[in-house]
C-alpha cells in the first residue's frame, strides 16, 4: 500500500503543460526528494499532493484513498493529513510563535489543555522553547525554519511536504536544519516529500530521489543514506 | 466548496443588484401600456441630429476634462509620489478633497466667486467680470469644475503606480541620464497604461455628469435624459435616450479591457515601506512648492473658503442644524451601513478577481466598472423599475433601496482596493492555514483579513465617502421622509438663504472627513505604540 | 482577530436594527406626501400639521425643475405600487396629468368650499389653493414699462428680455394656456416671435428674476413670489400684472393643487392632510411667508404687496384643456428649446 500515488497525472497552467502524465509511488515512511531545475514542476507536484491545485487529468491517491480524479479534488486540503513547509515559510507575521503553531489545533477544536501540551511538545522537539511569545519577524532565519517545521508537525501529519525550505539559509545552517529534519522524520516516522534543486540537499535528505524534467520523471534511483 | 459558493453568490448578488435594474429599465423602454413598441426608439432616431449635437458637446466636455485632469494630475502625482516636495502628504489630502464632495457644490462655490454679482465682479471692472461670468456659465466653467472634481483620480493613480516601478530600472537609467529623462523615457512609459485608464475613468465620469452642466447651463446629453423625465414624464423615451450613452460607455470600457487591463495588472501597486527611489528637487524645490501651493489655493482652498465665509455666522449653522439635523444623522447612518455592506461585497468580489477564478472574474470586474460609470439617476430609475412592486415593498419603501443603489454603483471601489491589497498578501499564508485544517472562512478571518486590515479600512473609508456624497441615486429613490444631506441641500437651494446652503455644505464636508481623521489618528497611535 | 474589530459588525447590526424599527409600520399614524412646492415654504406647514394632528409626515421634496427627475415623475414611476398618499403640486397642470394617468383619486374636502370653481376639478381630483400670478418683473430703470405677455415680441425689446426654459414649470403651463386661448397658429407665431426678438432663455424663473434685478435684461415673465422676494431684498424691480386691459387676455394664475393618490397606503390620513392644506389659515401663512402666495379663499388676510385675487383680471382658462394641450405642444417646445 503506497502512501502517495500518482496515476498519469497532468497539470496545465495557462499556455504551459507543467506536469505531463506523471506516475509515481511513494511508500509510507520514505524520504523522497524531488530534484530538478527551476520550472520543471517540482513545486506543482507538492501542490497537487496537498490539494492546493487540482490535476487536469489522472488520479491521485493518498493512503490508497482517491483524493483527486476527473480533473477535480475529491478530498479537502484539511482532510488529507498533510503538513507543509513552504518556500517562503508562510509564517503568519501577526501571530506569535505559539499562535502560529497552535492554529491548526484550534481549527480542529482540540481542547485548550491538550492544545497547550502539544504545542509545548512540538516546540521542545524542534528546540524553540524560549520563543513562544515572540513574533516570527523577531526571529533569525534558522529559528523561523524551526517554527515552520513545528507548525507542520503540530497535527502529527502522516505526510510532510517541504518546498525548498532551506534555499535562503547559509551552508552551516542549512546542514544543521537538514540534520534536524532527518532526526524528526526518524523519530516521528512521517513520509517526507522534499523539493530542492540543490544536489547536496538531495543527497543528504533523500532515501530516494526523483529527477524531474519537463514535468516527467527523468530518472529514479535509491540513494543509500544513514540517518 | 464554501469558497466557491461564497464567491459565486457575491458575483450573483452584484449581477442582481446592479445589472438587473438596468436590464429592467431597458426592457421597459420597449413597452408602452403593456404592448411591445419601438416608438421610443423611433422618436430617438427622428431627433438624431439634435441628439448628435448634444452627444458631441458631452464628448467635447469629457475630452477637455480628461485631458486637463491628465496634464495636471500626472505631474502633480509625480511631484507628490516621487519627489521630496515639502508638505507633499498635505497636498495629497488637499487635492483629493474635491473628489469627496458632490461636484455641483464646487460649481455653487465658484459661482459665488466668478458669477455675476460675485466677489470678482465687485473687485474688478465690469467688462472683465462679465467675461468671466459668461465663460463660467458655459463650457469653460463646466470643464473647470469637473476638472477640479475629477483630477484627484489621475493624481492618486499616478502616485500609486509611480511607486510600483522597479527602482533598479530607474537606477540603471540614472547611471546614464538625469531624472527628467528617466521619468520621460522609463517611469512614465511604464505606468502609461494606468494613466490612460485614469484618463478614461475621468472621461466616463464627466460624460455621465448631470448636476454641473445643468447648473452651469451647458446642455449635454445626460441633461436630455433628465429632461425627458422632468418635462415629458416619458420613461420609455428617457431610457431609449440613455441607450447611446450606455453603448458609448460599454465600447470605451471594452477597449480599455482589451488594450490596457493586462498591462495594468502587471503593475503591482506600491508596497508601503518598500524602498523606492525619490527624486531630489534641489534648487527647483521651492519654486515647485510655490506653484503647487498656488494651485491648491486657487482650485481647492478658494472654493472651500467661499463656503466657509458665506456660512460664517452662528445663526447659519443653527438654522442648518434645525432644518437638516435629521438628514445629517440619516446620511451618516446610511453611509456607515452602505460602506459596511460595500466592504463585504467588495471584499468577496475583490477576492474573486484576485484569485482569477476563470472566466467569472473578468465579467465581475467589467460589470462593477460599468455600473460605476453609469449616471446615478439611470441606476435609480432602474431600481424603481425593478423593486417598486407590492411584493418587494419592504425593500423599496425602506432605506434598503438606497443601500442597494450604493452596492450597484460603488462596488468597484472596495473590489479594486481589496484586489490590490490581497496582491500583497502571499498566497502561501492562506494555503498554510488551509493545510492546518482551517476552513476557508477561518483562514479569511484569522489570516487574510488581519493582514489586509489597512486595505479593508481604506475600502470602508472610500465606500463611506462615496455613499455619503451620493446624489444621483439618492434623489431618485430615497424613501419619503428620509432624504440624505446632499439631497436636502439640493432641495433647500430653491429659495434657501445662501448662508444656510453654505453652512450645510460645510457640514457635509466635515461629516465626510470626520472618519478619515479619526482613522488616521487611530492608525498613527497604533503605529507609535508598536 | 483583535476584540476591537468585533465592534464594527456590532455597530452595523445595531444601526440596522435601529433604522429597521424606525421604518417599520408602528402604532403612529403616517401620511406620505410628495411636494413640488419649495421645501423652504412647505416644510413648516407640514411640520405644524404633524404637531397638531399627531400624524407623522413623510415627505419627498422637489428641487429646481432642471436639477432632478422630480417628485412628479416619481409618482408616475411608482404608479403600479403607490408610495405616496398626497401630492402637493405647485401648479394644477401636474395634478391634471395625474388625473389623466389614473394616479389621482377624487376627494372633495369641506375646506375647499369658497375656492372659486376655476381653481378646482369639478369631480374633486384636485383642489387649488394659495396661488401665484404669472407677472412681469421689470427693472426699475426700464422705460417704457411692458404691459403684456406679447411685449416679448415687441421689436423695441429685441435682445433685452429673458424667459425661463419653456420645458419646465409655470412657463410651460402659461405657454400652453396661450395656445389654448389663441389657437396653435398664433401660439407658434408667438414662440417664433420670441426667437426673432432674440429672447434669452434661462434655466428657471428665479434665474430670470435675478438677471432682471441685476439690470442685464429689461423684463421677464416670472411668478409673483419671485418678484416679491427680490423686492423684499430691496432690489430695483417692479411687479406688473400683464394683460389687464379690457380687451386683453388677463393674467395667468397658477394655484398650488393638492391631490389624493389612488391606491395610496394611508388614504384617510391623506384626506386629513388635504383638509389641513385647504384651510384659510394655511393660505394666510403662505401669503405672509416668503412664498408670497395669493389666497384663493375670500377674506384671508395678506400682506400689502400682494393683490387680492378678486382684484386681478384672471386669464379665463380650463386647466384640463391646458394639460391636454401641453402634451401635444411639448415636442414643438422641445424643438424650440434646442433639444
Amino acid at each position: 500500500m503506497s502512501m502517495i500515488e500518482f496515476r498519469a497525472v497532468s497539470k496545465v497552467y495557462p499556455g504551459r503543460l507543467v506536469i505531463d502524465a506523471l506516475s509515481l509511488k511513494i511508500e509510507a515512511g520514505e524520504r523522497v526528494v524531488l530534484f530538478g531545475p527551476s520550472g520543471c514542476g517540482k513545486s506543482t507536484v507538492l501542490h497537487l499532493i496537498a490539494g492546493l491545485v487540482a490535476p487536469e487529468s489522472g488520479d491521485i491517491l493518498i493512503n490508497d484513498e482517491l483524493v483527486a480524479a476527473g480533473g477535480r479534488n475529491l478530498c479537502e486540503l484539511e482532510q488529507r493529513g498533510i503538513g507543509m513547509v513552504f518556500q517562503d515559510l508562510a509564517l503568519w507575521p501577526h501571530m506569535t510563535v505559539s499562535e502560529n503553531i497552535e492554529f491548526g489545533l484550534r481549527a480542529r477544536k482540540v481542547p485548550d489543555k491538550e492544545r497547550k501540551k502539544r504545542v509545548r511538545d512540538v516546540v521542545d522537539l524542534v528546540g524553540l522553547g524560549d520563543y513562544l511569545n515572540v513574533k516570527p519577524g523577531e526571529l533569525s532565519g534558522g529559528q523561523q525554519q524551526r517554527v515552520a517545521l513545528a507548525r507542520a508537525l503540530a497535527l502529527a501529519p502522516r505526510i510532510v511536504l517541504m518546498d525548498e525550505p532551506l534555499s535562503s539559509l547559509d551552508e552551516a545552517l542549512n546542514i544543521q536544519i537538514r540534520k534536524e529534519i532527518r532526526r524528526l522524520q526518524g523519530e516521528l516516522g512521517f513520509t517526507l516529500v522534499y523539493v530542492t534543486h540543490n544536489r547536496d540537499e538531495a543527497k543528504d535528505l533523500g532515501t530516494r530521489t526523483m529527477h524531474l524534467r519537463n514535468g516527467r520523471i527523468d530518472s529514479a534511483f535509491n540513494m543509500g543514506h544513514s540517518s | 466548496m464554501e469558497k466557491r459558493l461564497t464567491l459565486v453568490t457575491a458575483a450573483a448578488l452584484l449581477a442582481v443588484i446592479g445589472l438587473l435594474p438596468v436590464l429592467a429599465m431597458v426592457t421597459s423602454s420597449f413597452y408602452i401600456s403593456g404592448s411591445f413598441s419601438l416608438k421610443a426608439y423611433q422618436t430617438l432616431l427622428a431627433s438624431s441630429q439634435q441628439y448628435a449635437l448634444l452627444l458631441g458637446r458631452g464628448v467635447l466636455l469629457s475630452l477637455l476634462t480628461s485631458a486637463l485632469a491628465t496634464i495636471v494630475g500626472v505631474p502633480l502625482g509625480v511631484l507628490i509620489g516621487k519627489t521630496d516636495l515639502p508638505w507633499r502628504g498635505a497636498f495629497a489630502v488637499l487635492f483629493t478633497l474635491p473628489l469627496l464632495i458632490p461636484p455641483y457644490l464646487i460649481a455653487v462655490a465658484w459661482g459665488t466667486v466668478v458669477g455675476k454679482g460675485g466677489w470678482i465682479s465687485q473687485a474688478w471692472p465690469s467688462a472683465t467680470s462679465d467675461l468671466l461670468s459668461a465663460a463660467f456659465f458655459g463650457l469653460p466653467g463646466c470643464t473647470g469644475v469637473l476638472f477640479t472634481a475629477f483630477m484627484p483620480i489621475v493624481m492618486l493613480l499616478t502616485i500609486t503606480y509611480v511607486g510600483a516601478v522597479n527602482p533598479r530600472w530607474e537606477e540603471a537609467g540614472r547611471l546614464v541620464s538625469r531624472w527628467p529623462n528617466v521619468l520621460r523615457r522609463i517611469t512614465l512609459p511604464l505606468i502609461a497604461p494606468a494613466i490612460l485608464f485614469a484618463a478614461i475613468l475621468v472621461f466616463l465620469l464627466a460624460f455621465g455628469e448631470v448636476g454641473v452642466p445643468t447648473y452651469l447651463r451647458y446642455p449635454v446629453y445626460p441633461v436630455e435624459i433628465l429632461t425627458q423625465f422632468a418635462a415629458f414624464y416619458d420613461f420609455g423615451a428617457a431610457t431609449a435616450a440613455a441607450i447611446p450613452m450606455l453603448v458609448i460607455t460599454l465600447a470605451i470600457l471594452t477597449l480599455e479591457y482589451r488594450l490596457l487591463h493586462n498591462s495594468i495588472l502587471e503593475l503591482k501597486p506600491v508596497v508601503p515601506g518598500a524602498a523606492r527611489s525619490q527624486i531630489a528637487l534641489g534648487s527647483w524645490r521651492f519654486l515647485l512648492f510655490g506653484i503647487v501651493l498656488g494651485w491648491a489655493l486657487l482650485t481647492v482652498l478658494l472654493p472651500l473658503a467661499v463656503l466657509l465665509i458665506q456660512s460664517a455666522s452662528p445663526s447659519a449653522y443653527g438654522e442648518a442644524l434645525l432644518r437638516a439635523s435629521d438628514s445629517i444623522v440619516r446620511s451618516l447612518a446610511f453611509a456607515v451601513i452602505g460602506a459596511t455592506a460595500l466592504t463585504l461585497l467588495g471584499f468577496c468580489c475583490g477576492y474573486l478577481v484576485h484569485s482569477r477564478a476563470p472566466p467569472l472574474w473578468r465579467s465581475v470586474d467589467a460589470l462593477a466598472l460599468f455600473l460605476f460609470t453609469l449616471p446615478g439617476t439611470v441606476i435609480g430609475i432602474g431600481l424603481i423599475s425593478l423593486w417598486n412592486t407590492p411584493m418587494t415593498n419592504a425593500v423599496y419603501g425602506s432605506p434598503a433601496i438606497l443601500i442597494l443603489g450604493y452596492l450597484a454603483q460603488y462596488t468597484v471601489l472596495p473590489m479594486r482596493i481589496t484586489s490590490a491589497t490581497l496582491e500583497r498578501v502571499p498566497r502561501s499564508l492562506e494555503h498554510a492555514a488551509r493545510l492546518c485544517g482551517a476552513s476557508w472562512f477561518m483562514s479569511l478571518w484569522y489570516i487574510v483579513a488581519p493582514l489586509a486590515k489597512r486595505g479593508l479600512i481604506a475600502a470602508w473609508l472610500i465606500s463611506y465617502v462615496f455613499c455619503l456624497r451620493d446624489l444621483g441615486i439618492s434623489i431618485v429613490v430615497y424613501p419619503p421622509g428620509s432624504d440624505t444631506l446632499p439631497v436636502r441641500i439640493l432641495t433647500l437651494m430653491a429659495n434657501g438663504a445662501p448662508s444656510l446652503i453654505a453652512a450645510l455644505c460645510v457640514i457635509l464636508i466635515v461629516v465626510t472627513l470626520l472618519p478619515l481623521g479619526v482613522v488616521s489618528l487611530w492608525l498613527r497611535h497604533g503605529a507609535r505604540q508598536s | 482577530m483583535k476584540k476591537a474589530f468585533w465592534i464594527i459588525p456590532v455597530v452595523f447590526v445595531a444601526l440596522a436594527i435601529a433604522l429597521w424599527r424606525y421604518y417599520s409600520p408602528g402604532g403612529a399614524p403616517t401620511v406620505v406626501v410628495y411636494v413640488s412646492h419649495d421645501q423652504v415654504f412647505s416644510e413648516p406647514i407640514l411640520k405644524d400639521f404633524e404637531k397638531e394632528t399627531g400624524i407623522q409626515v413623510r415627505a419627498v421634496y422637489d428641487t429646481e425643475e432642471t436639477k432632478s427627475a422630480g417628485a412628479m415623475n416619481r409618482l408616475i414611476a411608482e404608479k403600479r405600487n403607490p408610495q405616496a398618499d398626497v401630492y402637493w403640486a405647485n401648479e394644477p397642470i401636474r395634478a391634471e396629468v395625474l388625473r389623466q394617468q389614473g394616479i389621482a383619486a377624487p376627494y372633495i374636502s369641506p375646506n375647499g368650499a369658497g375656492i372659486p370653481e376655476t381653481f378646482r376639478d369639478p369631480n374633486g381630483y384636485w383642489t387649488g389653493f394659495a396661488a401665484r400670478a404669472r407677472v412681469l418683473i421689470a427693472h426699475r430703470g426700464t422705460s417704457p414699462k411692458p404691459t403684456s405677455m406679447l411685449s416679448y415680441t415687441d421689436p423695441q425689446w429685441r435682445g433685452k428680455t429673458v424667459i425661463a426654459n419653456p420645458l419646465f414649470g409655470t412657463t410651460t403651463t402659461q405657454i400652453a394656456a396661450l395656445f389654448v386661448l389663441s389657437g396653435d397658429e398664433r401660439g407658434r407665431a408667438f414662440m417664433q416671435g420670441l426667437r426673432d426678438n432674440a429672447v434669452k432663455m434661462s434655466p428657471s424663473n428665479g434665474d430670470s428674476a435675478d438677471l432682471v434685478a441685476r439690470g442685464e435684461f429689461a423684463f421677464s415673465l416670472v411668478d409673483s413670489d419671485d418678484v416679491v422676494n427680490r423686492m423684499k431684498q430691496h432690489q430695483p424691480v417692479e411687479m406688473i400684472y400683464p394683460d389687464q386691459g379690457a380687451n386683453e387676455i388677463g393674467c395667468f394664475v397658477v394655484p398650488n393643487a393638492v391631490v389624493l393618490i389612488a391606491g395610496s397606503p394611508h388614504p384617510s390620513a391623506g384626506e386629513k392632510l388635504i383638509d389641513y392644506l385647504l384651510t384659510k389659515e394655511t393660505e394666510r401663512r403662505l401669503a405672509f411667508s416668503d412664498a408670497a402666495q395669493i389666497p384663493l379663499h375670500p377674506d384671508v388676510a395678506m400682506p400689502p404687496y400682494l393683490q387680492p385675487i378678486a382684484s386681478i383680471k384672471v386669464m379665463k382658462v380650463n386647466y384640463m384643456e391646458i394639460a391636454s394641450k401641453l402634451q401635444t405642444i411639448l415636442p414643438f417646445l422641445k424643438n424650440w428649446a434646442g433639444f
